[in-house]
């Protein structure tokens, strides 16, 4: 299997085209595979009682975070639909679908950048030593959050990071309503630029595999409601996580920027 | 490149039935070439911008051959030559549209063998693609023809998606005039697809100019005509020279008159866009109208709008108002 692909032009040269989308399966293939493995274990290791959802509730994502992470999610559901499903021969008119959810994901992102930089707590995504224990102490509890969800995040910033500056070269090279088409770039760079936009798509596909697993197991479905609602119960706060690590404020309070 | 120029090894199928054709076609699948009259096929081999493990020759098959009048129009076999469709009476007397186009196609030995399925399926003219270079269409990254330096004189007005190759099908744009179906065959059987449907843009499949999938087949194209309607039909070709050459733009052009008036119109045009292009806003303003100068002035006026020139072919532009204009003058 090759990890990119090549075209011979009619000098006989060798062109880069970009990433094999071969890879896809391969990518799927193993986000099954260990999502498949995961469920079987967890599911004959020793059922414990989730926490309750009731009784107070404490913040855990504001609005601003919410709809962030929803037009995320939303934006990068469209371009994964839209760039793989015509690679997996389902043909239709994909690509001014493509580059609106490209502009709405970075645009969302850019706000996050911003907003995680001047209006929030960054240290409480940052992973420290302390953290790397995390998997091998099922005793610990976490801050905000855990080492996976870090993990998850960090990858996340990079892989997405990557898609959009790759996809930012690439629609400088279209016809779009503010400017005409240029090929000021050598095929060469075209070729790796397609590579890494394609690597980083490859990987977002296995990672959000991951990351809509994760999010509807029922131990974890509490992020999810989370992400939806906001709060998290008390109960799940302290079976989840460590008060000295991350205190929350309860829902009811007027929550102030702070988290 | 090789040092030595010779054509590669070719497996060459004859079958004679279209089961056995299509039986072939789907076994060979993408490593097929189905072949008819050539006159696309042996251009790509011959340049040595493309290349086949096998060809299905199709012009042995006698049931993909041949006009004859169906219940409700005229039924073309796939391989029917454009010679025999130029000089079909049944052709000049029900759908003479159709005839006029296949007249226009290129010269009279490329009719001779060349077939209606082959001219409406060939593949585009852009001389980028058809020169071997790794444009998008060939499956690269890049279109030569769109670039501040591409020389794009014959390209795309409409319909451009990163490729700006044309349909440079005559008989096409008068297939799609005339509402004609295509009967396709696969391994699951015959599928009928409307003219206009069988055409794919760039912007759903870069690498194809029309549906048809490996392991498929044309079978036949089915014609309405009904002699009991009053049609007027048009084609003019705009070509660099009056023969052997694609149009630059054309126009198939079908008017059902009802007392004077257009009661239904289709105007399509080819050589403006990647599939031929049905210009919906004439047919919009012809309706109800008479056909005469004062229609065609205002027709005229509609025929590119929402054009997108590329830099060397703001021409076609005025050709395809002036087409309107005298499709409508008469």
């Amino acid at each position: 299997m090759d990890i990119v692909n090549y075209k011979q032009d009619v000098w006989g040269r060798e062109v880069l085209l970009g990433v094999s989308w071969d890879l896809l399966w391969l990518i799927l293939m193993f986000a099954f595979l260990f999502i498949a493995v995961h469920a079987i274990i967890l599911s004959r290791g020793e059922r414990t009682e989730l926490p309750s959802s009731e009784g107070a509730r404490l913040v855990r994502h504001l609005m601003a975070d919410r709809l962030f992470h929803w037009i995320l999610a939303a934006s990068v559901i469209v371009l994964i639909v839209t760039g793989v499903l015509p690679v997996m021969g389902i043909k239709f008119s994909w690509l001014t679908l493509h580059w609106i959810a490209g502009l709405v994901m970075t645009a969302a992102v850019v706000f996050h950048i911003v907003r995680s930089l001047f209006f929030k707590d960054l240290s409480l995504m940052r992973i420290q030593a302390a953290d790397l224990d995390d998997p091998f102490d099922d005793a610990k509890k976490s801050g905000k959050y855990s080492l996976a969800q870090k993990g998850i995040h960090w990858a996340m910033t990079v892989l997405v990071l990557a898609v959009i500056a790759t996809g930012l070269l690439l629609f400088s090279l279209m016809t779009t309503p503010w400017w005409s088409r240029d090929n000021w770039m050598s095929e060469t760079n075209l070729g790796w630029t397609f590579v890494v936009h394609g690597l980083s798509t490859l990987g977002l596909v296995g990672l959000i595999s991951l990351h809509i697993y994760f999010s509807l197991r029922p131990e974890k479905r509490f992020y999810t409601r989370s992400m939806l609602k906001g709060w998290i119960s008390s109960d799940e706060h302290k079976s989840n996580h460590d008060t000295d690590l991350w205190l929350p404020q309860q829902e009811t309070e007027r929550v102030r920027e702070s988290d | 490149m090789s040092a030595f120029d010779v054509m590669s090894d070719t497996e060459l199928y004859q079958p004679v039935t279209v089961e056995d054709a299509v039986v072939l076609a789907s076994r060979l699948a993408e490593n097929a070439w189905l072949v008819a009259g050539g006159q696309d096929t042996y251009g790509w081999l011959k340049d040595r911008a493309k290349n086949t493990q096998a060809m299905i020759e199709l012009s042995r098959i006698p049931e993909l051959s041949g006009i004859k009048r169906s219940a409700s129009g005229i039924e073309i076999g796939a391989t029917t030559t454009l010679t025999e469709i130029a000089n079909s009476k049944l052709i000049q007397q029900l759908i003479p549209l159709l005839g006029e186009a296949a007249q226009h196609v290129a010269s009279p030995q490329i009719r001779n063998v060349g077939s209606i399925a082959g001219n409406i399926a060939q593949d585009t003219r852009c001389w980028y693609y058809r020169r071997g270079l790794s444009c998008y269409r060939a499956g690269g990254n890049l279109c030569y023809a769109d670039t501040p330096e591409g020389m794009n004189r014959e390209h795309c007005l409409f319909g451009a998606s990163r490729c700006v190759a044309v349909s440079p099908s005559d008989t096409a744009p008068a297939l799609v005039a005339l509402g004609a179906t295509i009967v396709i065959a696969d391994s699951s059987g015959n599928h009928t697809i409307a003219a206009e449907d069988f055409f794919v843009g760039p912007d759903i499949d870069i690498t194809r100019m029309n549906i048809l999938k490996p392991g498929q087949i044309i079978v036949s194209i089915h014609i309405p005509a009904d002699p009991e309607i009053n049609v007027r039909h048009y084609f003019e070709k705009v070509a660099d020279r009056n023969v052997w050459d694609f149009a630059l733009v054309n126009i198939a052009v079908s008017l059902e008159m009802q007392a004077g008036k257009i009661t239904k119109a289709r105007f399509v045009c080819a050589g403006v866009d990647c599939k031929p292009y049905r210009l919906k806003e004439v047919e919009r303003y012809c309706e109800n109208k008479a056909a005469g100068s004062e229609t065609a002035e205002g027709a005229a006026r509609l025929a590119a709008k929402g054009a997108v020139p590329l830099n060397h072919n703001h021409f076609k532009i005025a050709l395809m108002q002036n087409l309107v204009r005298r499709a409508l003058r008469g």
